[in-house]
């Protein structure tokens, strides 16, 4: 589905965003606009250590900005949500709420966050349970013939 | 299988009402109660919808109009199949925003169809609002595109029928038509290949 947690940002944007950041930072100074665009093309990356920088610019303007703090903090819970930190985001997302209880994208965000918070636990216990029984296996596997038969079955083959 | 067939953007200036006709479409419902609020950046939702007979899964990202936000506009249009423009009748500086937006889609999206919507119809309808752009001026831009609606997302007036008239337009485009066909396959073969590697038995 291409909904927010799943979009994922094409290289040619994340590239001119990241130009436009590293030439003001070479000037010495950077503009909210060019950190928060720069921010939010690297939440929406799909490699987890770009997610991570891109949470760090947006915790960084979050701090010095404060204009922008309401678009701050949905990216942040957004960021956050993707690399599965969803207490992270839930968190953020209180936040956001706390100023604007009724706003509707927030809210979806949320639910969304919760929906995959059941779905990857369900998940998690599924992995647990097929590691179990893939290693009883290969115990299994791993005994003698004599051993299996002492257990007490025919091993026929 | 939940990969959208059609992708449909919205564009216009703060405040028009491109949230609210999105809702009025997808939740058939319009809250006066609740504040404005302006979007960040880009909201996505999705609906499924029946033409000749077909359903198609359409995907709409509503993009937030303040300029703050313009370089990450540009983002959402890319590759979409149709484009809504919106502007409120009443408030002429939505209308020059609507023109920028028109410009750019005919310079990077030549394959995109463009429908103009004007908003909060009941509005000017009771008299309440009082019209600031000119009719004629509408008429000339919206000839040589998809088409012209008034909506008003409070009453649901036509806003049934832009979406309509949307993806009928689309279904009978066949390149189109062709791309998702093609999309379609490409998806099966990927869910066939997944489910090969899962299955180790
Ligand atoms: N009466 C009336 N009011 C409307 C209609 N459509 C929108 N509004 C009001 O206009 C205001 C702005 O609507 P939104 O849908 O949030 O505007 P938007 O275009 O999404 O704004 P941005 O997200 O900032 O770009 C809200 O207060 C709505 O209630 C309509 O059809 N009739
Ligand atoms: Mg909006």
């Amino acid at each position: 589905m291409d909904d927010v947690l799943d979009e994922v940002v094409p290289s040619e944007d994340l590239q001119k965003f990241e130009k436009v950041y590293h030439e003001q930072l070479h000037q010495g100074r950077v503009t909210p606009k060019a950190q928060f665009e720069y921010a939010w093309c690297l939440v929406r990356s799909k490699y987890a250590a770009d997610i991570r920088k891109g949470i760090l610019l947006l915790k960084d303007l979050f701090n010095s900005h404060a204009e922008g703090k309401r678009d701050y903090l949905f990216y942040l819970a957004i960021g956050n949500a993707r690399i599965k930190e969803y207490n992270k985001a839930l968190h953020y997302v209180k936040a956001f709420l706390e100023i604007e209880p009724a706003n509707q994208q927030v809210l979806s965000l949320e639910r969304q966050i919760n929906k995959r918070m059941e779905k990857e636990g369900m998940i998690g216990i599924a992995q647990e349970i097929a590691f179990g029984l893939s290693n009883e296996r290969f115990i299994w596997r791993s005994l003698s013939s004599v051993e299996k038969a002492k257990k007490g079955v025919v091993c026929l083959v | 299988m939940s990969r959208c067939d059609f992708k449909i953007v919205l564009l216009g200036s703060e405040h028009v009402g491109k949230t609210s006709l999105v809702i009025r479409f997808v939740n058939c419902r319009f809250n006066a109660s609740t504040p404005y609020q302006n979007t960040i950046g880009a909201a996505f939702c999705a609906k499924a919808m029946c033409v000749n007979g077909k359903t198609f899964n359409i995907g709409i990202w509503d993009t937030a109009g303040s300029e703050r936000y313009e370089a990450m506009t540009r983002m959402y249009y890319r590759g979409a199949h149709a484009a809504i423009i919106c502007y409120d009748p009443a408030s002429l500086p939505s209308w020059a925003r609507l023109r920028h937006w028109l410009q750019e889609l005919r310079t990077v999206e030549e394959d995109c169809k463009v429908y103009l919507c004007g908003t909060k119809k009941d509005l000017m309808d009771s008299g309440a609002a009082a019209r600031d752009v000119p009719e004629d001026i509408v008429g000339t831009y919206s000839q040589g595109l998809h088409g012209h609606y008034l909506t008003s997302s409070k009453t649901g007036e036509n806003v049934d029928e832009l979406f309509q008239k949307i993806v009928e337009d689309c279904a009978a485009d066949i390149k189109v038509m062709k791309n998702i066909e093609e999309q379609r396959v490409q998806l099966q073969k990927e869910e066939d290949e997944k489910r090969k590697v899962y299955c180790y038995c």
